[in-house]
């Protein structure tokens, strides 16, 4: 698995295990999480196993609503949205008799629920830009910079321009390892973008420690060594509406955690080379041992003798 | 780079095989005590000269003999942040299993990044030679490897990144 | 900041559960085996990455790291089972403890990444371990948590530890002790765990040969014997599994037993409906005896094999009496169940019923043997069944997780920074030692 999938999967099997009208209806209550610090209940509500309440908690939900994530959630969601269960920022309500739609399509677009909240402030920035591209004379100063605080210390900026939408992520590498791993996994980033067919990628930009021009500005941004900071230019082709459009968003968005998964299965791998190269030295150092044949030795009246 | 390479490991190879002249010595201090004296470094008469044998600035070998034990220190060749910090896990991943590498010391000695100590209980029960090989063998290996990491590092990196934003053609 | 639920991973020998602290039910339950690209050499130990280039000289030394992630090349679970016609299966686990860390450590990646889908940075963990578990396993899982993963903080419980705690949810379950006798049943083998405040009294473990894989192969070929030739080939395993699984029970008497179900059998006799895999074409097999005989070897093993003969009350009974005295009474008094091939109705009761007669035959003959000057008091016998029986050690860990103490008893990565790997010789639950 190089690539992370997008989608929470215990989500997928709970709906598609609850939908499935084979299944009697059963009492539900899980709590789960999500990269980046989601949490989400699952759970039928009281004497009614046959409707079922999916709530998401997330740190940077206030931020999100401010960024629009309102109208995307209404426009995916709409039949299902319902007062917010206490303690959690968004909630869903599915009745189990009646989905109202094509279950699969259902637990497709509800597995993406995050995805979909984090769109918002995307989508909004793609927009922007497309109108800014329409206006002769654009005013730079109407660009916004959001910022969303989405994990502890980590953040993403999306800013949009006239011609383009630069997203940064700020990271934070929690040990010396990671750090310089990190180190190496970015600069690749940055290279691989020379290469011919990776033409049409967006242009990546890595900073250690620096921030970025577009955010030195902010206040409160840490200034410590495990700190990092990954520019995403984004141009209109890689948002032109459909399928393109909400790909990039999902993938930029997965970034963080596809970078953090890397380095830990490499830490893995060397791991694995290390365990193999430990066992060829003991085999080394064995060599030096040498091998004792236990001889049994005989008494002259041909009893065993065996030294203590 | 290989042409002082075997220079190098011909001389680490010669002096532990000299050094590795070990007998049997119990402790001058405390009766019935009998330890590597290169460690308790409780009698001085007992201790030989130790010695750096060295390639360059950051690989070198501390050799330090007494008459019942000896201790070979190795500096690991680190040329980068990358280097250094692949050596680092590796040797601490090594002593950590330092229960089946009988020759192998728990820590290292200051300023280098791993270190052997050789009792004369090890050179009676093993052949001498071939500990002194597995020394040899080890420091070889060691840059080997590491640098072997550092490339399958770098390779890594590369798939990764470029699967990553092959995507978005 | 309100912290995450903590990840609780049990790795069995056959089962892997795995889901967040606080829940039910794991969210995952899936076989224990990973699906690698290994050229051929499956058999021998870890696939060597890289072959050190001293062993095959000269140029093919590092092509793994030319190539290089085929390492990310692999399924675990249910996909590793899809997909074992392309790739070599392993199984990590033997006996209950871990026997390739490499594949181990690549089981948790996927398992912590596209399962779970969670940051490990941001959580705790909670891992199990079998009893007399050597402390090194222990080491090196600590090592791949902090050094891999970079969690947050780890906890290794004992197993049936864990499942002495998932039964205090059980309503005939006065106190939480945590002394008991542990009944672990699971796919592979069954082993009787005494447990004193906390401590498996490692002496006194025994293991019996039968388990849920023996029962279903029982019933297998007493459906092969009589003839349900309805059933196609190739399902008659997972015929037998659902078989045993939907109706199989305990009887008081299996005697009895077969009088009632000779006399009224359409009563009794259940048919089980399955559908050709290949084909589509339903078919319907009589399930008759096998109804109360699969459990039944389990107290008579001798109905099914030949080599091991010894009923698993009697094993539980020798357990017992062989663990240090002043324990005796607390084990008898909390008999607890866990895992899926203890889950039969009524088996709890049967077991109850017939350690119950061991123990007061003993109690007797003693009393007779003392010529009537000693009384005892009726020694008491519990056999606890409870609803999570079946996950009962990952429920245990959930219940464990979830209180706010264990963040306590946890080891911290700042903690295994200072010190290193060995602070997992410690548990800190007990807090005896140092």
């Amino acid at each position: 698995m190089i690539l992370l999938d997008y989608h929470n999967r215990i989500i997928e099997d709970t709906l598609k295990a609850r939908f499935n009208p084979e299944n009697k209806p059963k009492l539900v209550d899980m709590s789960i999480v999500d990269f980046d610090g989601v949490s989400y209940h699952i759970s039928t509500l009281e004497n009614q196993e046959t409707k079922l309440l999916l709530s998401i908690r997330w740190k940077c939900w206030p931020e999100l609503i401010q960024y629009g994530a309102e109208s995307v959630l209404k426009r995916e969601y709409s039949q299902w949205i319902t007062q917010p269960e206490v303690g959690y920022d968004f909630s869903l309500l599915f009745d189990l008799e009646n989905i109202g739609a094509d279950p699969e399509d259902v637990i497709r677009k509800v597995s993406l629920l995050k995805r979909n909240a984090m769109a918002a402030p995307f989508e909004r920035a793609f927009d922007a830009q497309a109108l800014a591209e329409k206006e002769e004379q654009w005013d730079p100063t109407t660009s916004q910079l959001m910022t969303i605080h989405y994990r502890e210390g980590e953040s993403i900026f999306i800013q949009n321009q006239q011609d383009r939408v630069t997203v940064i992520f700020s990271t934070l590498f929690k040990e010396e390892t990671d750090r310089i791993f990190g180190k190496v996994f970015l600069q690749e980033f940055v290279d691989a973008r020379r290469k011919p067919h990776l033409q049409h990628a967006p242009q990546v930009i890595y900073s250690h420690r620096e921030p970025p021009l577009e955010i030195r500005h902010l206040p409160g941004l840490e200034d410590s060594e495990s700190m990092g900071y990954i520019t995403f230019v984004l141009f209109p082709r890689h948002f032109v509406s459909g399928q393109v459009r909400e790909e990039t968003i999902s993938r930029i968005q997965i970034f963080r955690d596809y970078l953090h998964y890397h380095i830990k299965c490499s830490k893995a791998y060397m791991h694995s080379r290390m365990r193999a190269r430990v066992s060829d030295f003991l085999k080394v150092l064995n060599r030096a041992k040498p091998e004792h044949h236990a001889v049994e030795k005989k008494l002259a009246s041909g009893r065993a003798f065996r030294r203590t | 780079m290989s042409n002082t390479l075997r220079p190098y490991l011909n001389a680490v190879r010669q002096t532990l095989t000299a050094a590795m002249c070990l007998e049997n010595f119990s402790s001058q201090v405390a009766e019935r005590h009998n330890k590597p004296e290169v460690e308790a470094r409780a009698s001085k008469e007992v201790l030989l000269n130790p010695l750096v044998i060295s390639r360059n600035d950051k690989e070198k070998v501390l050799i330090e003999t007494s008459v019942n034990s000896l201790r070979v220190s190795i500096a690991i060749k680190q040329a980068d942040e990358i280097e250094r910090i692949l050596a680092h896990k590796f040797t601490r991943f090594l002593m950590q299993r330092a229960e089946s590498f009988v020759i192998l010391r728990r820590k290292p000695i200051e300023g280098y990044d791993i270190s052997f100590l050789i009792t004369n209980a090890h050179t009676e029960q093993m052949y001498k030679h071939k500990l002194v090989d597995f020394i040899i063998q080890f420091m070889e290996e060691v840059d080997k490897e590491i640098s072997e990491m550092k490339l399958s590092l770098n390779a890594r990196a590369r798939i990764v990144s470029e699967s990553y934003l092959s995507q978005f053609n | 900041m309100s912290r995450l639920a903590p990840v609780v991973i049990d790795n069995g020998t056959g089962f892997t559960k795995m889901g967040f602290a606080g829940n039910s039910d794991p969210s995952f339950i899936q076989p224990t085996v990973i699906a690698t690209r290994d050229r051929g050499s499956a058999a021998k130990g870890p696939s060597v990455p890289s072959k050190p280039s001293f062993l095959n000289t000269s140029s093919s030394s590092n092509l793994a790291s030319k190539r290089g992630i085929e390492d990310l090349d692999f399924y675990i679970g249910d996909e590793a089972v899809a997909n074992s016609k392309t790739y070599a299966l392993n199984y990590p686990i033997r006996h209950g403890q871990i026997d390739n860390w490499d594949h181990m450590e690549r089981y948790w990646e996927q398992s912590i990444f596209k399962y779970l889908r969670c940051e490990p940075e941001d959580h705790y963990f909670l891992l199990t371990e079998p009893p007399l578990n050597a402390p090194e396993n222990r080491e090196n899982t600590a090592e791949i948590m902090f050094e891999s993963f970079n969690i947050q903080g780890l906890y290794i419980a004992v197993q049936a530890v864990l499942a002495l705690a998932a039964s205090w949810t059980s309503n005939k379950v006065s106190e939480q002790s945590l002394t008991g006798t542990v009944i672990d049943s699971g796919d592979g083998v069954t082993h009787v765990i005494p447990v004193a405040e906390g401590y498996v009294i490692g002496s006194s473990i025994k293991s019996v040969p039968i388990a849920g894989r023996d029962l279903t192969s029982f019933v297998q070929n007493l459906l092969r014997e009589r003839g349900e030739s309805m059933i196609p080939a190739e399902d008659s395993m997972t015929v037998a599994q659902r078989i045993k699984e939907q109706y199989s029970y305990v009887c008081p008497d299996i005697v009895k037993e077969f009088k009632k179900y000779d006399q009224e059998g359409d009563k009794y006799f259940k048919k089980y409906d399955g559908v050709h895999s290949v084909t589509g074409q339903p078919y319907s097999v009589d399930v008759g005896f096998e109804r109360f005989l699969a459990p039944e070897i389990f107290f008579n093993p001798e109905i099914a094999s030949s080599d091991y003969l010894t009923p698993l009350p009697e094993v539980v009974d020798t357990v017992v009496q062989t663990s240090p005295i002043d324990v005796r009474r607390g084990l008898y008094k909390n008999i607890v169940l866990s895992g899926g091939s203890t889950m039969f109705e009524n088996f709890g009761k049967r077991l109850q019923r017939d350690i119950k007669r061991i123990a007061d035959a003993r109690i007797r003959r003693s009393e007779i043997l003392s010529g009537g000057s000693m009384r005892s008091t009726p020694m008491e016998v519990n056999v606890i069944s409870h609803k999570f029986q079946r996950y009962a050690v990952w429920f245990g860990g959930s219940l464990l997780a979830s209180t706010p103490e264990f963040y306590s008893y946890c080891h911290t990565k700042a903690e295994y920074d200072e010190i290193g790997p060995s602070i997992c010789r410690h548990n800190r639950v007990f807090g005896t030692l140092g």
